[in-house]
């Protein structure tokens, strides 16, 4: 990676963690263990460099949309990160205070932070997906934080809401929560007619751990523990019924460090998760006859936030002759390492863990190995245990179906009975018997399967706000034009891109993340009746994982820039 | 028709002819045999039919996008039995049911295993082959698991269809014995004997039997094979002739140590049989426990599992000649020879006792109570301790000649 990207990415990624530490000490007194709440607006304006050929010259600009909370010491923050960013080469601006920010009586404060940078059109392409996917990272374990991502390149615009809001979470420590949406995770499976009905994961949580600093990496003089808290669900849920759903078929890690901070960034060289190389490191698949493999494919262009370290589970000879789908399950574990001081934490302080977790995990992990693994162990065996329970049944289930079928195709095929015969095809709509036991065989499925649905106990804390009959009814009715206007505006977003001249300057073009396998606005109506029947089922929500179509599109127009680069006649 | 006279004289039966009388005078006031009620024999077109509806159920609730369920009756339920005493335990019309669901995770595997012992039953009656619950079972043992699954749901299925078991071609495993004054002929055309030396094997096609002739002054049930053993090698059934004896399978005499064992189908279908062709005194000869007065109770009155089809099972006619509890304190049988009541004995006693047709015979009543208060029980084998016969040469003639049943 160039110096320069990796100077940019990391500028911005380490200005956000800084942002967040600072705004949580600042919060901390006043609602301590509450969820970071706020709007963070990241914009890149790149065009032609007048200096260098085939190179864009790139402004980002991070700043506060509306009010943090608590307020922002705005010298004393600016020292703290150019001290922070004192060897990054990219150019950092703040714009002056009576400029940048106006106090008002409730103490909130906006600010915002410019640097520059030149490089390449892919760099910055890759750059733009690096920092998508840490947003997305962030939004998972802080849902009330809502980036607002928006390029514009050579005058072409475009935008990306990052938040979850309104999403399912499960409450954590010291004020994150884990969103249990498991579109964020996996793409929705391919079940043919059949769809997967809950939309949740559920994360069983380890013993925590204390994680001992090597004395080689000691020295900073903490006043308190790091404590791993491991976290381990299968997504999509095991207790849906389906064939899909037998194997386990990949495996994502997560690291997190202190507030939620991701301690890694993508297509980054990870000497920091050195140790996850080895994937017998802190687990042992053997127990639970998988075959684990690490996974390097990963593919940064993608709704899904991706993990920190991918395994890929083997298919055995065994479970070949099962027919096993591919597709099948993905183990989800998180790793939370945080830090607990009996002291109030200095956010200087916190910003060193960060530090100290971003280059030295592996060898923190390493000195407290036992500790780790076995709670690491124990955390993914409860819920591989869940699945194996969740399997059998569904084996079981699918046992007796067959049985049952098979007892009513003996009788009709062996009926003299004419009339019986006919009857049992007519109430099916079969043409003949060989339709007859499909339809028969795929009626009972979706019967129990709909039923068994109701029976899945999912059990998530939730943090869904609680609103009244208008503001639903406003929501669904945006819902209802976002879907309307982008169903009407995708197909055009493209042309709209190839026009770039023709497109109005600093018009907005709002598109929100849509989640994975985008519904009809039949499917959300639908959706939405089943939420009330079942309150667990999330309600949908605007964001999340981008929509793959628009975000090629408009990749594909980035790669051509030569076009751009030689502005075509206006109309 | 005769048969070679070797039994007392015929003053010896006397008090038994008397109570035959009496039997029959009650039959006739009653209006004769009460109308069968619950299951009723069925054509092999008719049960192909049912079960053709039902599976017509099945599918039609499919294409509504509803998941099947069966409705079955609660025959374990006692709510759903009411007593009547020329017909003894019989489930009542309007009963509670239970669903036994295609889309539930509990009831799924038995609701398939219902359609796979529908599908089965039909094949045997479409061929107009027979079989046992037993080869049912052994169709797909691991499918089922174990027997008490494959007999619970034929059962259930009887109750469903309204029809008795041996409608649906399925037939009991029998094992059961029968001796003494009594021809008839299978329905294969097997001519039986039962006046031989050893005792002839219950049919397993009772409903098949015909042309059955008989002398028999009375008809005895004898609980356990080993009297009834001891029965034949004392040569009773010459000595006490015309008379039949029948003892259920012999394996219920092992179950019943386990605490388990009910009288098999076929021995009651005899039975019963028999007291509707010939009306000749039936009595039962068990051990004076809780357990033999159950059996007893179960020939009399029926049984709660089958009760739905007590109306071709049960002989409310019967009366306990022996062992009796008050007989044990009269004939002086050693207190060595008893044993104790356990509490589940006494469980089980205090259940009979609460039991709707121990109301209306105060007799039984009292040798129960004879028993809980002793809280010793004693087997028929207790006998052999006044002498070695004592049970087929004095005990059993002088309970016969004198009335000494209740």
């Amino acid at each position: 990676m160039e110096k320069e990207t990796a100077g940019k990415i990391l500028t911005g990624s380490t200005i956000l963690k800084y942002l967040i530490i600072h705004w949580k000490c600042e919060t901390a007194e006043v609602s301590k263990g509450a969820l970071l709440e706020g709007q963070l607006v990241i914009s890149i304006e790149a065009l032609n460099s007048k200096h260098q050929a085939n190179t864009l010259h790139c402004v980002t600009t991070i700043a506060s949309a509306g009010s943090i909370y608590g307020g922002l010491v705005l010298k004393k923050f600016l020292k703290e990160i150019q001290s922070i960013l004192h060897g990054f080469s990219a150019k950092l601006n703040w714009t002056s205070e009576e400029a940048s920010y106006s106090q008002d009586t409730s103490g909130v404060t906006p600010f915002q932070m410019i640097f520059e940078v030149d490089e390449k059109p892919k760099t910055l392409m890759t750059d733009c997906l690096i920092i998508k996917n840490f947003l997305h990272k962030i939004i998972i374990v802080l849902p009330k934080i809502r980036f607002n991502f928006s390029v514009k390149v050579n005058g072409i615009f475009s935008m990306e809401i990052f938040e979850a809001e309104n999403e399912p979470t499960l409450n954590l420590s010291n004020g994150i929560a884990l969103v249990v949406n498991y579109q964020h995770y996996v793409s929705a499976p391919k079940f043919g007619t059949t769809e997967l009905l809950c939309s949740r994961i559920h994360p069983v949580l380890g013993h925590p751990v204390v994680l001992f600093i090597p004395d080689d990496v000691a020295g900073m003089g903490l006043l308190g523990e790091l404590i791993l808290t491991p976290a381990a669900a299968l997504c999509p849920c095991p207790k849906v019924f389906s064939n899909q759903l037998n194997r386990i078929s990949s495996i994502s890690i997560f690291l997190y460090g202190p507030l939620g901070l991701p301690l890694i960034l993508p297509s980054q060289e990870q000497p920091t998760a050195a140790i996850f190389k080895d994937t017998s490191y802190f687990i042992d698949w053997k127990k639970y006859h998988l075959c684990v493999v690490p996974n390097l494919d990963l593919n940064l262009d993608g709704d899904l936030v991706l993990p920190d370290v991918s395994y890929q589970v083997e298919s055995s000879e065994g479970d070949q002759s099962q027919n096993m789908d591919p597709q099948g399950q993905t183990l989800l574990l998180f790793l939370f390492v945080d830090f607990h001081s009996r002291f109030p934490v200095q956010q200087m302080e916190l910003w060193g863990v960060q530090t100290l977790l971003t280059t030295h995990l592996s060898a923190i992990f390493m000195e407290s190995h036992s500790a780790v693994q076995d709670s690491i162990q124990i955390t993914v065996g409860q819920v591989l245990e869940h699945h194996h329970q969740a399997v059998k049944a569904h084996q079981k289930l699918q046992a007796s179906l067959s049985v049952a079928v098979n007892s009513i195709m003996s009788i009709m095929t062996g009926s003299t009975s004419s009339s019986f015969r006919k009857i049992c095809l007519q109430t099916l709509q079969a043409t003949d018997t060989q339709e007859f036991r499909t339809k028969l065989h795929k009626s009972f499925h979706e019967t129990t399967q709909h039923r068994f649905l109701h029976h899945c106990s999912c059990e998530v804390k939730q943090l869904l706000p609680e609103r009244d009959d208008a503001e639903q009814s406003t929501e669904d009715a945006h819902e209802n034009s976002s879907l309307e206007l982008l169903a009407g505006t995708s197909g055009q977003v493209g042309n709209k891109r190839l026009k770039g001249s023709s497109l109005h300057q600093g018009v907005e073009e709002t598109r929100a993340f849509r989640s994975a396998g985008a519904l009809s606005p039949s499917e959300a109506a639908r959706r939405r009746a089943e939420a009330t029947v079942s309150p667990l089922t999330p309600s949908r929500s605007r964001t999340g994982p981008g929509s793959g179509l628009e975000d090629a599109l408009w990749l594909q127009e980035v790669s051509n820039l030569s076009e751009w680069l030689s502005p075509g006649p206006r109309p | 028709m005769a048969f070679a006279p070797s039994g007392p004289e015929a003053s010896f039966f006397e008090v038994l002819d008397q109570h035959r009388a009496s039997l029959l005078a009650t039959l006739r006031r009653g209006g004769g045999e009460p109308a069968g009620g619950g299951t009723r024999l069925a054509s092999s077109s008719e049960v192909l039919a049912s079960i053709e509806n039902i599976i017509q159920d099945v599918i039609t609730s499919l294409a509504r996008n509803e998941a099947p369920a069966f409705t079955i009756d609660n025959r374990s339920s006692w709510e759903n039995i009411k007593f009547e005493d020329s017909v003894g335990l019989h489930m009542i019309s309007h009963c509670t049911t239970r669903k036994i669901k295609s889309d539930s995770p509990k009831s799924v595997k038995n609701f398939a295993l219902i359609l796979k012992i529908l599908s089965t039953i039909y094949k045997l009656v479409q061929s107009n082959t027979y079989a046992t619950k037993r080869d049912i079972y052994y169709t797909d043992s691991q499918l089922f698991g174990n027997q008490t699954v494959v007999d619970n749901i034929i059962n259930d299925i009887s109750c469903m269809l309204k029809v008795p078991r041996r409608s649906l071609h399925i037939l009991s495993t029998s094992k059961g014995l029968i001796a003494g004054n009594l021809r008839y002929i299978e329905e294969d055309g097997t001519k039986v004997n039962c006046t031989c030396a050893t005792a002839v094997p219950v049919s397993s096609n009772i409903q098949g039997i015909r042309n059955l002739i008989t002398d028999a002054k009375f008809l005895l049930i004898v609980e356990k094979d080993a009297t009834f053993q001891r029965l034949l090698d004392d040569n009773f059934c010459n000595k006490m002739s015309p008379c039949i004896m029948v003892t259920p399978t012999s394996v219920f005499y092992h179950l019943k140590l386990k605490g388990k064992g009910v009288p098999d189908l076929n021995t009651r279908l005899l039975v019963k049989k028999l007291w509707d062709t010939f009306h000749i005194p039936v009595f039962s000869l068990v051990d004076a426990d809780p357990h033999g007065i159950e059996i007893m109770c179960i020939y009399k009155y029926g049984s709660m599992a089958m009760s739905f089809e007590a109306h071709n099972l049960t002989v409310p006619a019967i009366r306990w000649l022996g062992l009796l509890p008050s007989d044990i304190k009269r004939l002086n049988i050693p207190k060595s020879t008893l044993i104790p009541m356990t509490k589940r004995d006494q469980m089980k006693l205090d259940s009979i006792l609460k039991r709707p047709y121990v109301t209306c015979q105060p007799f039984w009543r009292k040798e129960m109570e004879i028993m809980g208060d002793s809280k010793m029980k004693a087997e028929i084998q207790a006998l052999t301790f006044l002498s070695s016969d004592y049970l087929s040469r004095v005990y059993l003639p002088n309970k016969l000649k004198f009335g000494g049943w209740i």
